[in-house]
């Protein structure tokens, strides 16, 4: 199976206006302002999950989908957020987990019903169930235990109160992988440029529709190829999961070279492939400062690559790596340091990927950064911008053991130049 | 006299709400939990309008509308569910649905829609 990645952005975008709509219903509900933070696709396999999620507890409600979708959804909070909800539903406090189920049922409705219409399909959900789970026990069924799965996740943030949440979808169906490769309208309308809006009033299509675009499709991206001339990118979902895994290798290896470099016991702690809209990128960083170093990848694939410590963190790295105690804490000394540290960090990350995609990738000198998070990769994803829409992101969060340490690597590769790579790396 | 109302939604959280907003203007006449329930009670209390959910366990509020409108056609039966998709509308309205309401909601939606559909 070949992934349009035209088509997946549509997908992305249904998820991320589904998200809009479950925002909205619980904003109603509660009287809060809610808006969608990040929308993302991942591709990671269970046992990436598993680690992801670990250590996190979760309050949720989940559905199964059957009809145009198949598969499982789950709204998840953590319990300090379902505290919170309670609070604010009438009467949640004494209606405990009804309050709480419902409100889920709700959120959830609103983001099944762009899919729905505009998949020209009626999803049916299964009556709501309230989940209370470790680690990655929350995640729909068959998250855990796949080779290589996609998962939409939307977070979303609440002005006024701490309601931060995520909508979890796993999608399991024929209609999904049609949708993916681009068989259908999502596909079509997303490869011609000509978006259809799927909001509840203008819904793409009817009943009928889908199938009638699904058939004209089959002729365009489903058959594409890397960087083909029709325009599209299609990508090998085998050797997309693979990256998954080489990424994470990719992670491991950038950890184990600060371990070298600052003598600090250092881990993976998360390790993702996220396919996300590049204008979300930098509010996944967040507004809070963060210092790093910035490169420039050449090769096949060129690209972005980015290693941001929070500020603190950044100078208590700086500092374990200098023999004596810097004037400043992120002064001339600590930055030189910091950018040896990238440097290395960096070959870590994209040597292993060179030698199995076997190719050469060279990265620029790097270039010391020191920013609120969100302004520290804008100007990568400009540059990337003026290319794509949206972005493969591997980011991967290194933690240090005793200090304060710990950073997120994020690698923006060029989306052409990545599907040519995987499109070897299947082949290979 | 008031109209009676009942409600089917398997969600007590939701009953409640429904009953609150309903409660002084309408008289309740009974609360299910599921489709199964919703005939029954149907066809015990004999309800002037019915508020069905449709996403319900044993038997969905799509079904239970069905059943309701073949054995009274004059049954008035109101949508009210968290399921916004124009197919689930359109199934709604096949089964025989009056109207349509979709959660979260507040008080005048749903006073609007008794009041079109009564």
């Amino acid at each position: 199976m070949r992934v349009d990645v035209r088509a997946l952005g549509a997908c992305n975008r249904l998820a991320e206006r589904g998200a809009g709509r479950a925002a909205d219903a619980l904003a109603e509900l509660t009287g809060t302002d809610l808006a969608v933070e990040v929308t993302g696709t991942s591709v990671a396999s269970g046992t990436d999950l598993a680690e992801a999620f670990a250590g996190r507890e979760s309050v949720g409600v989940s559905v199964g989908l059957r009809g145009g979708l198949e598969g499982e959804a789950v709204l998840a909070f953590d319990p300090v957020t379902a505290d919170s909800l309670r609070s604010l539903l009438p009467g949640g406090e004494s209606m405990e987990r009804s309050a709480m189920t419902e409100a889920g049922n709700i959120a959830l409705g609103g983001f099944l019903d762009g899919w729905a219409n505009y998949l020209g399909r009626a999803i049916d959900m299964t009556p709501p169930r309230y989940v209370e789970a470790d680690g990655a026990a929350i995640l729909p069924d068959g998250a855990r235990s796949g080779d290589g799965v996609f998962l939409f996740e939307s977070r979303l943030d609440a002005s006024h109160a701490d309601l931060d949440f995520a909508i979890y979808m796993l999608p399991d169906s024929d209609r999904f992988r049609d949708l993916i490769v681009g068989r259908t309208a999502a596909g079509t309308a997303e490869a011609a440029g000509t978006t259809a809006e799927t909001d509840g009033t203008t819904p793409h299509g009817t009943a009928g529709d889908g199938a009638a675009d699904g058939g004209r499709a089959g002729g365009g991206h489903a058959g594409g190829h890397a960087g083909d001339a029709s325009g599209g990118t299609a990508v090998p979902y085998d050797s997309l999961s693979t990256f998954a895994s080489l990424a994470k290798r990719g992670s491991a290896n950038a950890a184990d070279n600060v371990a070298m470099m600052t003598g600090l016991e250092t881990s993976v702690d998360v390790s993702r492939l996220r396919f996300v809209p590049l204008a979300d990128v930098p509010a996944t960083v967040g507004t809070e400062p963060h210092a790093g170093t910035v490169f420039e990848l050449q090769g096949s694939p060129s690209g972005y690559l980015a290693i941001l410590f929070p500020e603190a963190a950044a100078a208590n790295v700086a500092a374990t790596m200098l023999p004596t105690e810097p004037d400043e804490p992120l002064g001339e000394t600590a930055r030189t340091a910091l950018c040896e540290l990238g440097n290395v960090m960096t070959s870590g990350f994209i040597d292993g990927w060179a030698n199995v995609l076997d190719t050469a990738i060279s990265h620029s000198p790097p270039e010391f950064v020191h920013d609120i998070g969100a302004s520290t990769v804008s100007p990568l994803v400009a540059q990337l911008s003026e290319r794509q829409d949206y972005g493969f992101v591997i980011d991967a969060a290194i933690e240090t053991e005793g200090v304060q340490a710990g950073c997120h690597v994020y690698a923006l590769p060029d989306e052409r130049e990545l599907a040519a790579a995987l499109e070897r790396l299947s082949g290979a | 006299m008031a109209t009676r109302v009942l409600i089917a939604d398997d969600s007590e959280f939701m009953r409640n709400l429904l009953r609150e907003i309903l409660e002084g203007e309408f008289e309740i006449v009974g609360e299910a939990e599921n489709g199964v329930e919703a005939v029954n009670m149907y066809g015990e209390h004999g309800p002037d309008l019915v508020m069905m959910d449709i996403v319900m366990p044993i038997r969905d509020g799509i079904e239970a509308t069905t059943e309701i409108t073949e054995s009274d056609p004059d049954a008035t039966v109101i949508m009210c569910t968290s399921v916004g998709q124009e197919e689930k509308m359109k199934e709604a309205i096949r089964a025989g649905a009056e109207g349509y309401i979709t959660k979260p909601f507040q008080k005048p939606n749903v006073l609007d829609a008794i009041g079109s559909a009564v």
